[in-house]
């Protein structure tokens, strides 16, 4: 298992927009290995956000290569490239994306119903995720019961309770307030010193310094791919 | 074996959110739902009362005896229209003669049919007397309950005997015993000598408002409408010993009656024979329509029920679209996205499906009793019920589940 987790070969994905092609992302060569916390940063429309739901295998490249755990994307099936998502990446979305009306327990539970697993594992290991991100007095909570920060720690716990190898987060912290964000971003930290390679897509160069290496794209190309000079580290909370 | 608890557990899982999603649009869930459950409503009753006529039918064409032709002195509108200078003859000479020459024939039971009105102290009663022989009772299975039936020494004499039907007898005796009493016939006395077994009713027809009469009596003495000759009767019932006798006995029976009446050849027959297998077959089928049209329209509210469904799945899709990528972003194949509306289509609909069934079956009881018509539910019609709800969910949740199904991750979660 020498291979990177992540490979990019001229990564490219245009769209059609009124008759005019526009290259979102156009010929992206990266490497991402394992264990590294990675900052995509850029203005909107630079094509970081394309990128990253590529990599998540949201989306699929118009050309060029993707090489996940080393296994080349463009091989699979939509129900392989599910598979994927569900064993091998966890997302958290800015706007926490939970489903409503819906306990916190449940809702961390949602992945591992598409893993097949049966209800009690399901609910023990939600449970575990959740006491782990300091909510094990919330597991009944619904979303509109718990604050942003708890919500954020709840979406963090759903993406890590299948044990993915990566965590992609959308600009985590772009709808929390300061103290908040650089708590979830001690967490990040904290879990990335246990192992986990962690990719942050975020327009905000703060959250950025929090990363060992940023990326940074400019019309759907990178300008800019270097270690972090004086990376922060925050207590996680 | 493993597979299967897996997916059992995984169809579980989709009842769980579907249940879920319908509790938190409670009120369109349950409007939707009305929809189905009205049309699976309607065609389950429509089911249980096409059932009910046939039953009914069967039940008359019982009641008229098995194994039996009707002869009656009316052109046979098979063979042409009808002119009123077809009209026949018929009369008791022609009866004895079918039974002398026709093989197969067991009985032969000429009848005159006269509109009468009967009249006891303080009541009265307008009724159908039949004018018969002791053979009416032995070819269309008429026994007497209390008493006794007419007997050849009441013809011979032309008797004043009198027996009624179960309703007749309600109207003039209420609750007493007739047997013995003494009627007044068309202001003539008659005594009262038999109560027919009742038959009951069907499609409306009360088969216990009769009274029979002996035909010589009823010649005599009640008569009001003018025959040919002294010998005419309204019909001869022809008993057959099997179906095989009166198959061909139909045919001997037309032959002999154009013999004797010298109908010239082309001529249509100026009388009809009609077996009872051939009316069962005409009623039914008449019943089948009958049905066939009552599901039909029936079924138009169950179509519009399961549109109503599609409609409000499609209506689900589009609202739960984020929800859709998000649960596709953390690994939802697509047939997972499918069979979670799927389920919930399903659902609504076996809903609906089984408060219809219910309701149908309380209707049909109540049905049943107040109109005095049976409209069996069968555990066929359930069954086909269940079959129904669920083929509609099927049918018209597939579109908006595949739907659904195919949208792009991306796409799904981008969508506000």
């Amino acid at each position: 298992m020498t291979a990177p987790l992540l490979e990019t070969h001229d990564l490219v994905k245009d769209y059609v927009i009124g008759g005019e092609v526009l290259h979102a992302v156009n010929g992206v060569s990266l490497t991402i290995k394992r264990g590294e916390f990675v900052a995509i940063m850029g203005a909107s429309g630079s094509g970081k956000s394309t990128f990253m739901n590529m990599i998540g295998c949201l989306d699929i490249p118009t050309s060029g290569t993707l090489l996940l755990d080393g296994i080349d994307t463009k091989t699979l099936d939509s129900d392989e490239l599910a598979e994927i998502r569900n064993r091998k990446i966890g997302f958290v979305f800015q706007q926490f994306n939970l489903l409503a009306r819906t306990s916190a327990l449940d809702n961390v539970a949602v992945p591992l119903i598409y893993a097949g697993l049966g209800y009690t594992e399901r609910r023990e290991r939600a449970q575990a995720k959740l006491e782990a991100m300091g909510l094990g007095n919330r597991l009944q909570n619904t979303p509109a019961k718990l604050s942003g920060g708890q919500q954020q720690r709840v979406a963090i716990a759903r993406a890590l309770v299948t044990d993915p190898l990566m965590l992609l987060a959308d600009e985590p912290t772009g709808a929390l307030d300061t103290q908040t964000s650089l708590d979830i971003m001690g967490l990040f930290q904290k879990l990335n010193d246990e192992g986990i390679t962690l990719i942050v897509v975020t327009h905000e160069p703060d959250i950025a310094e929090y990363a060992e290496r940023r990326i940074v794209f400019r019309d759907g190309q990178v300008i800019e791919d270097a270690a972090v000079k004086s990376r922060r580290r925050a207590v996680a909370g | 074996m493993n597979n299967l608890l897996n997916s059992i557990a995984g169809w579980g899982v989709n009842i769980a959110i579907a249940m879920t999603a319908l509790r938190t649009n409670l009120m369109r869930s349950i409007l939707t739902t009305l929809g189905v459950m009205i049309g699976v409503f309607s065609v389950i009753l429509a089911v249980a009362v096409g059932n009910g006529a046939q039953v009914s039918v069967t039940q008359q064409i019982a009641t008229l005896g098995s194994n039996m032709a009707i002869v009656v002195p009316q052109p046979d509108s098979g063979s042409g229209p009808p002119r009123s200078s077809d009209r026949g003859r018929l009369t008791e000479r022609d009866g004895r003669a079918i039974l002398r020459q026709v093989s197969g024939v067991s009985a032969v039971a000429p009848q005159i049919r006269s509109s009468v009105q009967l009249v006891t102290p303080g009541r009265s009663a307008t009724t159908q007397a039949t004018g018969a022989t002791p053979e009416y009772g032995v070819v269309s299975n008429i026994t007497a309950s209390e008493g006794r039936f007419l007997t050849d020494g009441d013809v011979g004499a032309a008797a004043r005997v009198v027996v009624i039907g179960q309703t007749v007898s309600d109207k003039l005796f209420a609750d007493a015993n007739p047997v013995g009493e003494t009627v007044r016939i068309n202001r003539v006395p008659f005594k009262v000598i038999g109560l027919l077994e009742s038959k009951g009713s069907n499609l409306g027809n009360d088969n216990d408002d009769q009274i029979v009469v002996p035909i010589t009596t009823l010649r005599q003495r009640l008569q009001t409408t003018a025959m040919q000759g002294p010998d005419d009767v309204t019909l001869l019932f022809v008993g057959f010993e099997d179906e095989d006798a009166l198959l061909a006995g139909q045919q001997e029976i037309k032959r002999m009656l154009r013999d004797r009446y010298r109908v010239p050849k082309g001529r249509i027959n100026p009388f009809t024979v009609r077996t009872t297998t051939e009316i069962a077959e005409t009623t039914g089928q008449v019943t089948q329509i009958f049905q066939a049209v009552l599901v039909a329209i029936a079924s138009i509210s169950l179509l519009v029920g399961g549109i109503g469904i599609m409609n409000i799945m499609l209506v689900s899709v589009t609202e739960r679209t984020r929800e859709i990528g998000l649960r596709m972003a953390l690994g939802a194949k697509r047939s997972d996205i499918r069979n979670q509306f799927l389920v919930e289509a399903a659902v609504l609909c076996v809903i609906g499906g089984a408060i219809g069934l219910t309701l149908a079956v309380v209707a049909a009881a109540i049905f049943q009793k107040v109109a005095d018509f049976p409209a069996p539910v069968g555990l066929d019609t359930a069954l086909m019920s269940v079959a129904f709800s669920a083929v509609i969910g099927i049918l018209f949740g597939g579109y908006p589940a595949i739907r659904a199904s195919r949208l792009s991750p991306i796409e799904a979660l981008r969508s506000e």
